[in-house]
């Protein structure tokens, strides 16, 4: 029982990692908590339908989604965030919160509002079917695709970020941005490579979390996205390892108190790790510590 | 030009005061109109903070669903009175802002909006799932409208009767409602022009420099927050003996937004223009309900209006309609005699 | 030396930094004092930790009313250090922009008032008696540093100067026995370090003692009785102008090596 809880958190948990990185890279480089985050999570879904019921196969339907959710993000960030950069902060957060109920909507005109299920001919049937079976623990092969796919995303994030000179520029700008402007780093360039980064992988999450649960409904991106800016929070605000080690803490943690604690309470899990984790320890688990300059 | 304005509003006044003992009062348009004040004392609460003192709070609904559930649940269960029921509730709000901000308003940025996002999602959860106490999803039905007991005035007047005088319809419960708005403005206005009000712009536009001024800015902060929740009870409160029905649908984040935009909207730190963001965002969201289905659109076009618009006048307008801070303040008499007597020195 | 301040064994350190390191020097009670040294010696650094902005790593801070015994004050809050009577501008000016000069002045009064939520709703006569004053000392101080007809202007159209000598009503409103001033002729023009020069001996004659950071040699050594040197947080010499413009240690923190010998 608990391990099989503790397979299925750690599920959740990979797709809330998944998501939390868009959150924390897009804060760090512009200080924005990016509440269309969880939207373009749901569009991943949503545009995976539309494209396979297109007659496109799979994996071109699922690779297709996630370049046209990483054009949504760039989008967004030129359209919304980027004329507010000098603007007040409570401006540009109005206009992320604008954004997400914008999308939300649209996809309820485009969609429907009713959930939809993944389209089941689509995927190969093995999918469902226990990959591996020890005692009473069972993994599908659903979970063991969503294990396999999230860690190639993070192992090729963290290669980008560490890597790459795009992802320099965009540490260096995390840390401060007049300075990499100075250096002759094209801020507003890195600023879109990061919003594509993100949404390319929450509209993954969003694609592998609708096969899993078979089921896609217009409104899914709000809980998700909360849950996963717990987790960035979780592992401090900014760090793209916080937000992993957060999403799969946050993701066994709330399977393991919606069966031991109080399953009505199961979405609590996540508002009070927001809440204790501020309270006690507001760097998070691998985020630097925040200090006032004189 | 400013004695036009003046007139303007004592015209607009009158005529608020009037409409609703005109032959052609709509009760549809008196509900909106008393839905608009509930948002102005909800603007003006959270005004505060945003406002007066730069924290982000994107859980005000929650101390508003706290003033409602207070009033609702005292109703059900021990049939107090409304003017009994108000005190309470507002101390109920402040005592749970208290309990939030003590541990949280040391913390910078955007944590304590965050803190305040996630208390009030964890209200609305506690409201659905305390079925013994809330009925949960279902909400409290049948809340008794507000009645005002005036047999003390009978006694006084050596009538031996009970006078008791129960809200029906809209209109009883607009003039209570403007009632509320001009305590809560005034209130408001008092605090802006004062050494509470001073202190907590100072905060705002500066935290370093106003502790330096000598604000404790935790304390000031804590009474700010103690305040603004108080009255986003009061307006909860008032809401559950309105409406007479509450459920946890009605305090989601989606109000949090709203009633932020209406402070936005006005103007950070304008009380004046907290009055005006409420009025436009409700007038706007009612006129987009009557008639987008009109042009055969989807109900659900309602609110993607809405979250673009709120994106557009972000665009054009991020500083809001009214900028000016402290407006009351200039307003003083005080400063009125202060300006005359530099006016006299310049010519001296 | 009857002595205002005594900043004993001071050190601050930021992660790696040692902004300062075990600093040491006493301010005379009713002088002035300069605090100088290159481009992040700790000066600022020294005026937060004594201020309460920071709390130093180690050491101690001695305030001496002039009535009571000398209090250790390191690491109380800056406004209890205000209550207590120090109060500072800022190099970086911190004005309060959105509002009016004497909304400026008036916050100062916020340690010497008292009124609460239910005074200022209730209007009660002492409020009323407290807000008159409230205008009566910012107005006062305002005229001190010559910006009383300003006093309903909003404090962003005033120009760099004015802002200076506004921080210092600012400051002075809090009723000090000690003003720490960093930079305050920085970005004056001649005329108007002049008018500073003045502004500072009417400080030093209401009984205030001054502490000044200041670049400006010139302006430093004619003004302050005893100056204290900072470099990389070390103090490198202390004294009179002469001793310090004589000190070899001085000379090369400022001109470089091998200056002192050249
Ligand atoms: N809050 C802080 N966090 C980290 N380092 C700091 C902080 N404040 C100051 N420092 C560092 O401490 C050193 C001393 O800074 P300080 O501002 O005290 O110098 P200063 O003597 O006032 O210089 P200047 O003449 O340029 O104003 C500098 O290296 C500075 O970068
Ligand atoms: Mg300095």
């Amino acid at each position: 029982m608990l391990e099989q809880q503790l397979v299925n958190g750690f599920t959740l948990g990979l797709i809330y990692a998944l998501i939390a990185v868009g959150y924390t890279m897009v804060y760090g480089v512009i200080e924005l908590i990016n509440f269309a985050h969880g939207e373009i999570y749901m569009l991943g879904a949503f545009l995976t339908l539309s494209f396979i019921s297109m007659g496109l196969p799979l994996p071109l339907a699922v690779l297709l989604a996630m370049l046209a959710a990483a054009a949504i993000g760039v989008l967004l960030d030129i359209i919304a965030y980027r004329p507010l950069r000098e603007a007040p902060r409570l401006a540009a957060l109005i206009t992320a919160i604008g954004m997400s109920i914008f999308l939300q909507n649209l996809a309820m005109i485009i969609w429907g509002s009713r959930p939809l299920p993944f389209p089941k001919q689509a995927l190969p049937a093995f999918f469902s079917e226990p990959a591996l079976t020890f005692s009473d623990v069972t993994i599908s092969w659903m979970q063991v695709i969503i294990y396999a796919v999230a860690l190639l995303l993070m192992v090729g994030l963290n290669l980008i970020i560490t890597r790459t000179r795009v992802g320099t520029a965009m540490r260096a700008l995390a840390q401060n941005q007049t300075a990499a402007a100075l250096m002759g780093i094209n801020v507003n360039r890195v600023i879109s490579f990061t919003f594509a980064l993100g949404s390319a992988m929450g509209a993954m999450a969003g694609i592998m979390v609708s096969m899993y649960y078979n089921t896609m409904y217009p409104t899914m991106g709000y809980l998700a996205g909360v849950k996963a800016f717990a987790a960035a929070v979780l592992g401090g605000i900014g760090s793209v390892p916080g937000a992993m080690l957060g999403g799969v803490v946050l993701g066994i943690a709330e399977t393991l108190g919606a069966g031991y604690v109080s399953s009505p309470y199961r979405d609590g899990v996540a508002y009070a790790v927001m809440i204790l984790v501020i309270i006690f320890r507001p760097s998070g688990l691998l985020g630097r510590a925040v200090t006032e300059k004189a | 030009m400013r004695g036009a304005a003046h007139t303007l509003k004592y015209l607009l006044l009158a005529a608020a005061l009037a409409y609703p003992l005109l032959p052609f009062r709509d009760v549809y348009v008196l509900h909106v109109l008393v839905l608009i004040m509930v948002y102005m004392v909800l603007a003006m609460g959270l005004n505060i903070l945003p406002g007066f003192c730069g924290l982000l709070d994107l859980g005000f609904v929650g101390f508003y669903g706290i003033g409602a559930y207070t009033a609702g649940l005292l109703t059900i269960h021990y049939n107090m009175s409304f003017w009994l029921i108000v005190p309470l509730a507002v101390l109920n709000g402040a005592l749970f802002g208290v309990l939030l901000g003590a541990p949280t308003l040391r913390l910078v940025g955007d944590y304590f909006a965050i803190v305040t996002f996630g208390f009030s999602e964890l209200v609305v959860l506690f409201l659905t799932n305390e079925i013994w106490l809330t009925r949960g999803p279902l909400g409290i039905p049948g809340i008794a409208p507000i009645s005002l007991d005036v047999t003390w005035l009978a006694t006084l007047l050596g009538v031996d009767e009970r006078w008791r005088y129960a809200f029906r319809g809209e209109v009883p419960y607009y003039y209570l409602a403007m009632v509320m708005v001009a305590l809560v403005f005034l209130v408001m206005t008092r605090v802006e022009d004062s050494r509470l009000g001073r202190a907590w712009l100072a905060i705002r536009e500066d935290p370093m420099a106003a502790a330096s001024c000598g604000v404790n800015l935790f304390a000031y902060k804590v009474i700010a927050f103690a305040v603004s929740t108080g009255i986003g009870a009061l307006a909860g409160a008032f809401l559950a003996r309105w409406t007479l029905f509450i459920s946890p649908d009605m305090f989601k984040f989606w109000e949090s937004f709203l009633v932020l935009c209406m402070v936005v909207l006005g103007g950070l730190g304008n009380i004046r223009g907290a009055l005006v963001g409420s009025a436009i965002l409700i007038a706007l969201g009612e006129v987009l309900r009557v008639a987008l289905p009109k042009l055969g659109l989807p109900a659900e076009t309602r609110f993607l209006a809405y979250g673009l618009i709120m994106v557009v006048i972000m665009r054009f307008r991020p500083h809001g309609l009214f900028t000016q801070v402290a407006e009351s303040t200039m307003q003083s008499g005080l400063i009125k005699d202060l300006r005359a007597r530099i006016a006299a020195r310049r010519t001296a | 030396m009857d002595a205002i301040l005594t900043v004993d064994g001071v050190s601050k350190r930021f992660g790696g930094l040692m902004a300062l390191s075990d600093v040491s020097f006493a301010v005379e009670r009713g002088a002035i004092t300069g605090l100088i040294g290159p481009n992040g010696a700790g000066k600022t650094t020294m005026f937060n930790c004594v201020a309460g902005i920071y709390t130093p790593t180690d050491g101690r801070i001695l305030f001496a009313d002039g009535v009571g015994e000398p209090l250790n004050v390191a690491g109380r809050k800056p406004e209890r250090m205000t209550a207590l009577g120090v109060a500072r501008t800022f190099q970086n000016i911190r004005l309060f922009s959105a509002l009016t000069v004497l909304d400026n002045v008036r916050i100062a009064r916020h340690c010497r008032t008292s009124a609460n939520f239910f005074g200022s709703v209730l209007r009660t006569p002492s409020q009323r008696a407290e807000e008159r004053a409230i205008i009566d000392a910012a107005m006062e101080n305002l005229d001190f540093v010559g910006l009383g007809e300003t006093a309903l202007s909003p404090a962003a159209s005033l120009s760099y100067g004015d802002q200076r000598r506004l921080e210092i009503a600012r400051a002075l409103a809090t009723d000090p026995r000690l003003i720490l001033l960093d930079e305050p002729a920085a970005g004056m023009n001649p005329r108007e370090t002049e008018a500073l020069v003045d502004l500072i001996h009417a400080i030093l004659g209401r009984g205030v003692t001054v502490v000044l950071i200041e670049h400006d040699m010139k302006l430093v050594m004619r003004i302050c009785k005893r100056l204290v040197v900072l470099d990389h947080g070390i103090k490198i010499a202390d004294g009179s102008p002469q001793e310090v413009r004589a000190n070899p240690d001085v000379i090369e923190a400022y001109l470089g090596k091998g200056a002192a010998h050249a």
